[in-house]
């Protein structure tokens, strides 16, 4: 199986965004202020769904916000 | 902290302080000396249950009535997640022990050493249970 790394840029685009803080974000998207946290320090990969949302939310395409670097295979 | 975080570890000081005097007092062998059905044990059982649901219902009103905002919020996707993690990592601690207690101790041991083994083995679940979302809500996974 193909290795790689999932990173985001949602912590600039919300600073992009007039520092829109994380609760804004996730009232937006239908989750918790904890969830947002999760998600920009990597600990937590949403879902096609919600990462979709959050893509709409700072109307950018998916790959502005989300990257996967692979590692190997 | 999430107020399911919160609850999670309620949960657990609720299991700890009824659960560890209990089999305290089943460990010691005192009440092998009663005789059949041996009520005091019974008694004690109920009792310790009593006192977990009093200590889960006072500390959840005492949580909510802190944050009733955070009490409301319904869960995300990333909460649902971490209880069905949480399930499955009880679900096979709980079909282990039941292994162990249906189908092997009923050949060697008696009856209440069986009953109190099922009673341990539902506790370690629920135990592995909120643990596993207390240290997924800690560890932001």
């Amino acid at each position: 199986m193909i290795q790689g790394v999932l990173s985001n840029r949602i912590r600039a685009l919300r600073f992009e965004h007039g520092e829109m803080s994380q609760g804004e974000l996730g009232q937006r998207i239908g989750v918790t202020r904890q969830t947002i946290a999760a998600i920009e320090a990597g600990k937590y990969s949403p879902s096609l769904e919600a990462a979709f949302r959050i893509a709409h939310v700072f109307g950018v395409s998916l790959g502005e916000v989300f990257q996967w670097d692979a590692t190997g295979g | 902290m999430t107020f399911r975080e919160k609850i999670a570890w309620l949960s657990l000081v609720a299991l700890g302080v009824a659960y560890v005097p209990y089999f305290a007092v089943v460990a010691s062998g005192m009440h092998d000396l009663a005789p059949m059905p041996n009520f005091p044990l019974l008694v004690l059982l109920a009792a310790v249950s009593a006192l977990r649901l009093a200590i889960l219902g006072g500390g959840w009103l005492l949580l909510r009535n802190r944050a009733p905002e955070d009490a409301r919020v319904p869960p995300d996707e990333r909460d649902t997640a971490i209880a069905q993690r949480a399930m499955a990592s009880a679900y096979y601690v709980l079909t282990a022990g039941m292994i162990l207690v249906g189908c092997i101790m009923p050949f060697t041991e008696g009856a209440w050493k069986i009953v109190n083994s099922a009673i341990f083995m539902l506790v370690i679940a629920e135990t592995v249970q909120h643990a596993v979302v207390a240290v997924s809500y800690r560890r932001q996974a």
